[in-house]
């Protein structure tokens, strides 16, 4: 009789035990698939950024640019008719600058946050961050593959893949570039 | 100037640093718990020795251990600790920002520059950890440079800086700020030191309730196990708060450690965090004074003391007089980069 139920309690927990490898396995193997759609949602992400803050940017950039060649326009023409005493030409100068500021400074108080570099500054900071996380979701990627690799293939828990090979054992490609990618960008360099 | 020049740098071996330092963990974790029922036993002991004075301490012993009487102040312990801590863990988030003027990041607020990139090196750091959830974000409104995280689990988690600290790091600084304290988050460290805290306060007042009973409690005995039996609860009262005290000490610069190594896992570089930490140092030893003051005017620092990215104690600021604080809750800076693959030249 003791036997009988020791024997049980032993069948028990080494059931509970099989079951937990098994529901960690599983676990492992999500983890795996969904941060490979990770990535696809970084490059997703990436493509949206990109296409509406270049829309944006080149807008107030260009409206940046025009403005600062006519205020330059304006000074040097403002400066030669100092040097020739030509008053009227010189204080119409000046005067057309003013404007020029009053109106950025009317866009500005309109859109604070628009001023160009704030906006090159921003930009970038979309940039980095953008880039940034797709390689994050690559290496999450990578580190989740690593983790099921090492568990599936360590001591005891082989033995559960073993015995569920349909369902526990997948085999995952660590996300890496193709052989020539590699090459060319080891020998890369930035060309000034 | 590159703070790093002084330094060799190594690459790190994270995989090993966070495996040595779960394991510390288990151990400490395994300390307490035996230490809690200990303390729990020797209460019963106690009270049967009084209950039934007529057989000697052996015999009551051996009847607590093989349940023939039932533990009844092991039981009630371990009940006040669940109830305590379920309280605490539901308390907690707003206990962390207790004092400070501080601000919400959200990422459709109007947010500056430096907050944005706040926002964003965390939410990098979200995808490369594989978190499920981003933790809120948090500015406190204070000089000094420091950072911490908290919330039992992922979903409650938050992240708190200070405004000197995002106004002070470049971005690769501030990514590894917040790799550190989203370590802490997903290695659960917030729920640990809590358990044990609360572990700690329970055994020590059970101890203190046990002391002042045999004191006072005018049920001494005269036969010969008593004696010594009060002795050895004396003896307790006094060596037990000293022990916790290490334990605790022990197990939060391993968590330190770990969230270290789970920061270089996440960046793959050691560098940032290394000259993170370097700059916050410096920054706290040049102006001590101010920050001495700051941290001091600042109400209920010592709740975020443990959990802070860098002790002010260590800079020789001691927000909190407390005995405690002649310990530090971390480890010192040469080691810590020492454990990240920096050694000084």
């Amino acid at each position: 009789m003791l036997i009988l139920t020791i024997l049980i309690v032993i069948v028990i927990l080494l059931a509970i035990w099989v079951v937990g490898i098994y529901n960690k396995l599983i676990a492992m193997i999500e983890t795996v698939n969904n941060n490979n759609k990770q990535i696809d949602i970084q490059l997703d992400r990436r493509y949206k950024v990109f296409e509406s803050l270049i829309n944006v940017v080149k807008k107030y950039m260009d409206y940046e640019q025009t403005t600062l060649k006519d205020v330059v326009a304006l000074r040097s023409q403002a400066i030669s008719a100092a040097e020739k005493g030509d008053e009227k030409t010189r204080i119409a100068a000046e005067n057309g600058i003013s404007k020029i500021a009053s109106n950025i400074n009317l866009v500005f108080e309109n859109y604070p946050d628009l001023k160009a570099n704030q906006n090159v500054l921003q930009l970038q900071e979309e940039i980095v961050n953008t880039e940034n996380k797709l390689a994050y979701a690559k290496q999450a990627f990578n580190d989740s593959i690593e983790r099921y690799n090492a568990t599936k293939k360590s001591f005891f828990e082989s033995f559960i893949v073993g015995l569920f090979q349909a369902k526990l054992d997948k085999t995952f490609v660590y996300w890496n570039l193709p052989e020539e990618t590699i090459k060319e960008r080891e020998d890369y360099t930035v060309k000034l | 100037m590159n703070d790093l020049d002084q330094f060799h740098i190594k690459a790190t071996d994270w995989r090993t640093q966070l495996q040595r330092n779960e394991r510390r963990t288990r151990v400490v974790i395994i300390a307490f718990l035996v230490i809690y029922l200990l303390v729990g036993f020797v209460i019963d002991l106690f009270l049967y020795h009084n209950w039934f004075s007529q057989y000697p301490i052996l015999v009551i012993v051996k009847a607590v251990v093989t349940f023939q009487l039932i533990p009844y102040a092991t039981i009630t312990m371990l009940g006040v600790a669940i109830i305590a801590l379920l309280i605490t863990f539901s308390m907690y988030d707003k206990i962390m920002l207790l004092g400070t003027d501080y601000k919400e990041i959200k990422p459709e607020g109007q947010n500056s520059i430096e907050e944005q990139q706040l926002y964003n090196v965390i939410e990098e750091m979200k995808v490369a950890a594989g978190l499920q959830f981003i933790p809120r974000v948090f500015v406190i409104e204070a000089d000094y440079m420091n950072a911490f995280a908290s919330g039992y689990s992922e979903k409650s988690a938050m992240v708190a800086i200070t405004r000197g600290l995002l106004q002070k790091l470049d971005r690769s600084e501030l990514q590894a700020v917040m790799a550190h304290e989203l370590s802490h988050i997903r290695h659960h460290d917030i729920k640990l030191t809590l358990m044990a805290s609360v572990l700690s306060n329970i055994m020590l007042i059970a101890v203190d309730i046990l002391f002042y009973n045999v004191l006072f409690g005018g049920r001494r005995r005269q036969d010969g196990g008593g004696n010594q039996f009060i002795i050895f609860i004396i003896i307790l009262r006094y060596v037990l708060p000293l022990v916790t005290m290490l334990l605790m000490l022990y197990l939060s610069r391993t968590r330190e450690y770990m969230a270290d190594a789970g920061c270089v896992e996440l960046m793959r570089d050691n560098q940032p965090l290394a000259r993170a930490l370097l700059k916050i140092d410096q920054d706290h030893q040049m102006n001590q004074q101010a920050y001495q003051q700051e941290y001091g005017n600042t109400a209920h620092e010592d709740v975020r003391r443990a959990a802070y990215l860098y002790d002010p104690t260590s800079a020789g600021i001691r927000p909190i007089k407390s005995f405690l604080s002649m310990f530090s809750t971390h480890p010192d800076l040469e080691s810590r980069l020492k454990a990240i693959g920096i050694n000084r030249k």
